[in-house]
């Protein structure tokens, strides 16, 4: 299957900490493919794709943020209604449980990242491509 | 008015009854308790070399590591069938330090609480509210006891529910306040609420305060609060709770009940006497104690002590306010809680070592403690619910362990200053604020 590879980086709750994240991306050279901040009221997580995860764990690690790589898999957005509903439809009556869901938007239409179990991403992968759904290579 | 006329007695009558008690004290438990007669037979020491007050200094020290390592009653020089009242402090991983007391231990405490109450004016006439916490913590029973034997009204009121107590006071007609000054101050925010002219619907006149160290600033805020004379009192479960000394109406320092309690003051690193008026950690041997007698019992308070007499008639001598802790021991709302207790929790909890720092602080008048814990790559986790669980699991191991109520923040790793290569594990900013 193809995986992605995403960084939850921990951002605690208080001004100027996403931008200390991005200013060390940027500053690195590295390409912000996706971005999704979930929070409490004490802390989020950043979840970011970038095009090279490996260097920017590094330079996370280096500079104190903690952070932790997950593999996700994107999905091409077809343009029509109904194309998120397809996707979930069929994880959902293969009893497959999304742990968390986002779109992006970078590619040509877009795609839809889906966090789950990954010892089913074998499972997934079938029955997405039995219902003519595409998984990405990468965003 | 003086309860005990010991208390206004000649030095030297004094240091005479001190040297018997001493005496008996030691050879108590040079017989009765195995772990003193071990510890004076690696010194070479003979309960018969003790023939100065001065001598003390020969005996060895006692620790609050000493009572844990023989909890619960391993250090009791009686049978169970003669201990009375059993109390207790808060303790790590449920090992808190145990101490008990005989009938004749009892009347001491009642005794000392007695002059406590006299020197703030308490007699048959008053009512005292007390709203220390009753339970194992010796605040309550302690305050409560000494009250009625000066046959005064004692409302045993216990901590929280400020309203209700507030209630109470106006309407029993209260005289004299006995609760923590953090307590006591958080009360009178409350009843000011009421108006100006709050202070009509009160009857207080002094108030005994204890259990937490207090700032000069604090003391004055209490007292110019509620309108009363402010009596400090100092004491510690070890040695019997409070009623180890309190201050009178004429002075700030606080007059040691020396009949019953030995003070000395040492430099906490050598061990070494420091002269009367430097400060010192305060060691206490207890005199009169039955079920639990202390030999040189490091209480790690840092004061110091002078002996000339008081304009109040008292020639006992004189403990100042406590200024600071030997260790790194910190009070929050009367619990005393050490820092490698609170890592001792986190450890068991994540199972893992993380690294912390302890930020007390006020908010209003109570205390308020945060822990930060850096998130290091073992507890990190792509599920805020995750994160969030391991917030709460820490909070209510703390809780349920140390009875703190602390807020945990999750902090970013290397986030917490370090001093010379170390992380600073204390931040106390009501030391700031004073």
């Amino acid at each position: 299957m193809n995986r992605i590879k995403q960084l939850s980086i921990f951002v605690e709750n208080k001004t100027g900490q996403i931008t200390d994240v991005t200013t060390l991306l940027s500053n690195n050279g590295l390409s912000i493919k996706s971005i999704n901040l979930v929070d409490s009221s004490d802390f989020g997580l950043l979840r970011v794709i970038v095009d090279d995860e490996k260097k920017a764990k590094e330079i996370l690690d280096e500079n104190g943020i903690s952070l932790k790589i997950t593999d996700v898999f994107a999905v091409e957005i077809d343009d029509h209604v109904g194309s998120f509903n397809d996707v979930v439809t069929t994880l959902s009556t293969n009893n497959i449980n999304i742990e968390y869901t986002y779109t992006v938007s970078n590619t040509k239409n877009g795609a839809f990242i889906f966090k789950v179990n990954p010892i089913e991403f074998d499972k997934v992968t079938q029955i997405l491509e039995e219902k003519n759904i595409k998984i990405l290579k990468g965003i | 008015m003086i309860w005990n006329e010991i208390e206004s007695s000649r030095r030297e009558d004094i240091e005479k009854l001190q040297l018997s008690r001493l005496k008996d004290t030691v050879d108590r438990v040079y017989t009765l308790t195995p772990f003193y007669k071990e510890k004076f037979n690696t010194l070479g020491l003979r309960p018969e070399d003790i023939t100065t007050l001065e001598d003390v200094r020969k005996l060895p020290f006692t620790t609050k590591k000493d009572l844990r390592a023989h909890y619960p009653f391993g250090l009791f020089t009686v049978p169970m069938s003669e201990i009375v009242r059993i109390h207790s402090s808060s303790g790590t991983t449920g090992k808190p330090t145990v101490v008990g007391y005989t009938k004749a231990d009892m009347d001491i405490w009642d005794e000392v609480m007695a002059r406590v109450y006299t020197m703030a004016g308490a007699s048959s006439e008053d009512i005292v509210h007390n709203g220390y916490g009753y339970g194992l913590f010796t605040g309550g029973l302690g305050f409560h006891n000494g009250a009625e034997k000066v046959g005064a009204t004692i409302i045993p009121a216990s901590g929280g529910m400020t309203d209700r107590q507030l209630m109470l006071m106006k309407d029993f007609g209260a005289t004299i306040l006995a609760a923590t000054p953090s307590f006591s101050l958080h009360m009178a925010e409350v009843a000011k609420k009421a108006g100006p002219n709050y202070l009509k619907d009160y009857k207080l006149k002094a108030g005994v305060f204890g259990a937490e160290p207090t700032s000069k600033g604090l003391k004055k805020e209490v007292s110019e609060a509620w309108g009363i004379d402010y009596h400090e009192v100092y004491g510690l479960s070890e040695i019997i709770g409070p009623g180890v000394a309190c201050s009178c109406k004429e002075s700030d320092l606080l007059h040691v009940f020396e009949d019953h309690f030995l003070f000395e003051i040492i430099d906490s690193k050598t061990g070494e006497a420091v002269p009367d008026g430097k400060r010192g950690e305060l060691v206490i041997t207890s005199l009169t104690k039955q079920a639990l007698p202390l030999l040189r019992y490091r209480t790690g308070d840092i004061t110091s002590i002078i002996k000339e007499p008081c304009k109040c008639g008292r020639t006992t001598a004189r403990m100042e306010s406590i200024v600071g802790r030997a260790d790194d021991m910190l009070i929050i709302s009367g619990v005393n809680v050490y820092p490698s207790q609170i890592e001792h929790v986190i450890a068991n909890t994540e199972g893992v070592t993380l690294n912390y720092q302890i930020i007390a602080d006020k908010k209003g008048h109570l205390d308020k403690l945060e822990i930060h814990v850096e998130v290091s790559d073992e507890i990190m986790s792509d599920s805020l619910g995750e994160m969030a669980i391991i917030k709460k699991t820490i909070q209510s191991a703390l809780l349920n362990n140390l009875y703190i109520n602390a807020n945990v923040v999750l902090v970013q790793p290397r986030s917490i200053a370090r001093s010379e290569g170390k992380a600073v594990r204390i931040v106390d900013k009501r030391k700031d604020n004073e």
